[in-house]
């Protein structure tokens, strides 16, 4: 501590920034008032209400199905924009490909949204479908936003990989789409976990856009949480944040300590096979 | 110390298409160029390789020998011209269609997979029954000594075990041509010269054809039985590690492999059986003991190798071929040592002696005054 | 012996997918975006007219410039905009007065010590924005724990009121996009080559002066990552002043959302639309063209 300098404390300062607020959500998730900053004895009876709500968990299911097939969706087409990007070295609209795919990384959300949902009404106006937007809409929405992110994260991993390693393949006799499958795909599968995770958390996150393009029958969690935080604190609100920080956090640690692990073991490995030598 | 006599030394060849005629070329490089985006890396070269040769591509970085290599594995397509091997033509093939197969200067290996499955991928591609691939693999790691490390992945293997891997996986299809791409770049020094001659002594016992590219000339001389030295795309000099030593064919070529003194003249007399040189370094003109195409007054180098000269303090009692000098610089080096000999005309000498301690009187140090000379053939006249 | 073409037909599988549905579901409908911001609203569904007006003989364009003239002679959307830029300078600033020590600091932990940092500070961003943004209401409302703990502090009598205003928009935005300044500075602050210090230092420059001189200039394209990535988003930001400002707290995010659900006037929400548009197009072209060279830099 004694050496600390001043972006070190800083830092630290940062981080409490950072957590401070999560923290006073999870501590008055347990407040038995229900005014949330007034303190009035230890309870866990909003967390009963929150299963008692029946909209928050419709609410909730909704979002989970589409992040998870956003999710999916989205590292197949990133997967494969990615590999467009890194691999080709250049073909007819390549630039404006790029433009396209990294744009919704800072396009304000209301402008997406907008433009999504008056394509969907378009839609319906000229080819009669997508009269109710339901799940696949929101869907639709989210893959188109969330796209930026994961092609990020995946070229981002596939510049990095050694070209030598999938021209070795196709000189010992594996053609281009085998190259792929066996030898890019296994190397690259943690960057496609990433991206899988991220695709995931911004769709399940998402208010403005599914604000847009939702239509009546289909409200995500989001949504749900706005419109009651609207007319101002609710410790149910708490309690679901508590479980969400709680869910996050765990994934990250156990994420975190098999990955610390694996990369503990392979220094160990390395380490031996430097020490045998010839 | 004297070289072999050599007519007409000092002719410059381009490339090397003339040294090998029709059936004996197993792989044959017709005028291949390379342009990346108007930036020529290949200049029309051609090539014609014989059958169970260890060939080397020696150049700096940059010089193109790289991307003629991956030409021939199929990993660039050449802008224009033809390559062949064992008669069949290679353009158009993708590499997974062609019998060549390379070894990465990074090893490349799949850190995925095990040595094994490293080894048994190729074999793999070829839709083999499982327990013949296994044969294979396992003659392979016998072959590079690898046997007991199967099971290992690549980052639990040392530099040294990774290569023998590289090249057991490189073997193992038995392809008609082997392409190594700076085989011993990744290696520290102590592993290098031994793994020089295992490698050599698996290729010739495997009888493959081998093409090596490096930028190391101890390398190419000692692994190859040919060498073709490039520059800027093409081809300076080709011939054996002997023939390029001994014989360059021009400044560049000499300069490029170990040292050289280049002696700037012009042809005095020009005679059938001898020429000399006229230079201002030296006092007396330098004697030749064979003739040269060329004419009176031509502008000539003459390439005279470090060793090939003697250092003595006394007068010698040949004619020519001989100067005064003084020792300004030693470099030391144990067996040998490099004298920088400052001439009467200012010019430097490089002068390499053998340490022998027999007489004392022949111990040189620093400003002693000296005699060098050399024999009638120990250089080569150079006109490019 | 198979010969088979050289060019793989795979390269347009691949190409094709993501190319399709992004022209689809982004470029196309911003074309429809500006087609609408034409319309004028009506109380048909959909709330708009449409740009071919049949009722004659031949159809014929019609275009209604009334959403751009209201966008450009009342002051009211003019001040958003503005207000909207202000906020995002503001915000990006105080991110990188924030952010950029952080970045500093955990560029200079040795391995170890810098993932458990990054874990720490991406963290929060996995866990849902509009919660943590809520966190704030309870913090900062007049009853809540701020006041509270400055008031028991005996640092202050009457309660501060900080929800609701600008104020707190500020702090909510800073917290949210804190990690996005991060993240890019640490990228660029972790490659930089400690020997330059050393270098510096021996050459007679304290501390400080390394820092302005070396550290801060090497550290521009992270700066530039960083800013792009808060400045332009923030621009058009909506929940932060929707549940964190006064009604007053104009920003143009807010007014799209308005006029569109509130309103429901599209055609006007479409032209606030096009404009912030046209607003953010330099810093987005400045972003995408360092996100490209970044790219190139690194495949080569």
């Amino acid at each position: 501590m004694r050496r600390w300098g001043l972006s070190r404390w800083l830092l630290l300062a940062g981080l409490l920034f950072l957590y401070a607020p999560m923290l006073s959500l999870m501590v008055y998730s347990f407040n038995e008032s229900k005014l949330v900053t007034v303190w009035s004895g230890f309870s866990v009876k909003w967390y009963f209400e929150l299963f008692r709500d029946q909209q928050l968990i419709d609410a909730a299911w909704v979002s989970l199905r589409v992040a998870f097939y956003t999710a999916c969706a989205t590292v197949v087409l990133g997967t494969m924009a990615a590999m467009a990007l890194t691999r080709l070295r250049s073909f007819p609209g390549k630039t404006l490909f790029g433009a396209m795919i990294t744009a919704p990384l800072v396009m304000p959300e209301v402008i997406t949204g907008l433009s999504i949902l008056l394509l969907f009404v378009a839609m319906n106006d000229w080819l009669g479908m997508g009269q109710s937007r339901g799940i696949g809409a929101i869907w639709a929405a989210h893959v188109t936003f969330t796209l930026a992110f994961v092609t990020v994260v995946i070229s981002s991993r596939l510049s990095e990989l050694d070209r030598s390693l999938e021209e070795a393949a196709m000189d010992l006799g594996a053609n281009r789409v085998k190259v792929f499958f066996v030898i890019t795909l296994p190397i690259i599968a943690p960057a496609l976990v990433a991206g899988w995770l991220l695709g995931f958390t911004l769709s399940l996150d998402d208010l403005v856009i599914a604000s847009f393009v939702s239509g009546p029958s289909s409200t995500t969690l989001p949504m749900k949480v706005f419109s009651s935080v609207r007319l101002g604190v609710s410790p149910k609100i708490n309690a679901l944040a508590t479980l969400m920080i709680l869910v996050v956090s765990a994934a990250a640690l156990i994420g975190w300590w098999l990955l610390s692990r694996e990369e503990k073991r392979r220094q160990r490995d390395m380490q031996r096979a430097l020490q045998q030598g010839e | 110390m004297d070289s072999a006599p050599v007519s007409d030394a000092g002719k410059a060849t381009g490339n090397g298409a003339a040294s090998v005629r029709g059936d004996e070329a197993y792989v044959r490089i017709t005028s291949i160029r390379k342009e990346f985006d108007g930036f020529v890396a290949v200049d029309d070269v051609s090539l014609d390789i014989r059958r169970g040769e260890i060939f080397a591509l020696l150049g700096a970085s940059g010089c193109g020998k790289s991307t003629l290599l991956r030409i021939l594995a199929g990993l660039e397509t050449p802008t224009r011209g033809i390559v062949e091997l064992d008669g069949q033509l290679m353009n158009g093939l993708a590499p997974y269609d062609r019998p060549t197969n390379m070894m990465f200067q990074s090893y490349a290996l799949f850190p995925h997979m095990t040595v094994e499955q490293n080894v048994a991928f190729g074999l793999k591609q070829e839709g083999l029954p499982r327990a013949e691939v296994a044969r294979r693999v396992e003659e392979m790691l016998a072959l590079v000594q690898m046997s007991k490390l199967a099971r290992r992945k690549p980052h639990q293997l040392s530099g040294g075990q990774q290569q023998r891997v590289a090249l057991a996986r490189s073997l193992a299809k038995g392809p008609k041509l082997l392409l190594l791409d700076e085989p011993m770049g990744a290696l520290d020094k102590k592993l290098r010269s031994q793994m020089q001659l295992e490698l050599v002594n698996i290729i010739e016992r495997l009888g493959v054809t081998c093409i090596m590219v490096t930028h190391d000339q101890e390398e190419a001389m000692t692994m190859a039985h040919r060498i073709a030295i490039m520059d800027v795309g093409k081809i300076r000099q080709l011939g054996t590690p002997d023939e390029i030593y001994e014989q360059p064919n021009s400044r560049f070529t000499a300069q490029f492999i170990g040292s050289v003194n280049l002696i700037e003249g012009k042809i005095g007399e020009d005679e059938k059986d001898h020429i000399t040189i006229l230079t201002p370094w030296l006092d007396s003109p330098i004697y030749v003991g064979h003739g040269v195409t060329g004419f009176e007054g031509m502008d000539v180098a003459f390439a005279l190798r470090p060793e090939k000269i003697r250092i003595q303090r006394d007068e010698p009692q040949q004619a020519c071929n001989k100067t005064r000098g003084v020792i300004e610089e030693i470099a030391y080096f144990g067996s040998h040592s490099v004298y920088h000999v400052r001439l009467p005309s200012q010019h430097k000498l490089l002068v390499n002696a053998t340490n022998t301690r027999r007489w004392a009187s022949e111990n040189f140090t620093w400003k002693d005054e000296v005699w060098l000379y050399w024999g009638e053939l120990s250089g080569v006249v150079l006109t490019a | 012996m198979k010969r088979r073409r050289w060019l793989p037909s795979p390269r347009w599988a691949l190409i094709v997918p993501p190319y399709a549905w992004m022209l689809l579901f982004f470029a196309v409908p911003f074309a429809i975006v500006l087609k609408i911001s034409f319309a004028k609203t009506t109380l048909a569904m959909p709330p708009f007219t449409s740009l071919l007006d049949w009722s004659g003989q031949a159809p014929q364009i019609q275009i209604h410039l009334e959403n751009y003239l209201r966008l450009f002679s009342d002051g009211l959307y003019a001040m958003a905009y503005l207000s909207s830029l202000k906020v995002a300078v503001v915000s990006t600033f105080l991110c990188l007065l924030i952010g950029y020590p952080m970045a500093y600091a955990i560029a200079r932990m040795d391995p170890a010590a810098r993932n458990v940092a990054l874990m720490l500070v991406v963290l929060p961003s996995w866990t849902s924005f509009l919660i943590r943004i809520y966190a704030w209401i309870g913090i900062l409302k007049n009853n809540g724990l701020l006041n509270n703990l400055l008031i028991g502090l005996g640092i202050i009598d009457e309660p501060l009121q900080i929800l609701y205003s600008t104020t707190a928009v500020y702090i909510g935005i800073v917290y949210a996009y804190l990690p996005f300044m991060v993240l890019p500075l640490y990228a660029n602050l972790v490659k930089l080559d400690l020997r330059l210090l050393e270098a510096a230092s021996d050459l007679g420059a304290k501390p400080w002066k390394a820092f302005f001189q070396i550290t801060l200039p090497l550290s521009r394209a992270g700066i530039i990552a960083g800013s792009m990535l808060v400045m332009i988003p923030v621009v058009g930001e909506f929940v932060i002043p929707e549940m964190l400002g006064s009604p007053d707290t104009l920003m143009i995010g807010r007014v799209l959302w308005q006029e569109f659900f509130n309103n429901r006037d599209w055609p006007a929400a479409s032209a606030v639309a096009i404009v912030m548009l046209a607003l953010l197009l330099i810093p987005i072209v400045i972003f995408h063209r360092a996100q490209a060279k970044a790219l190139e830099a690194k495949l080569t």
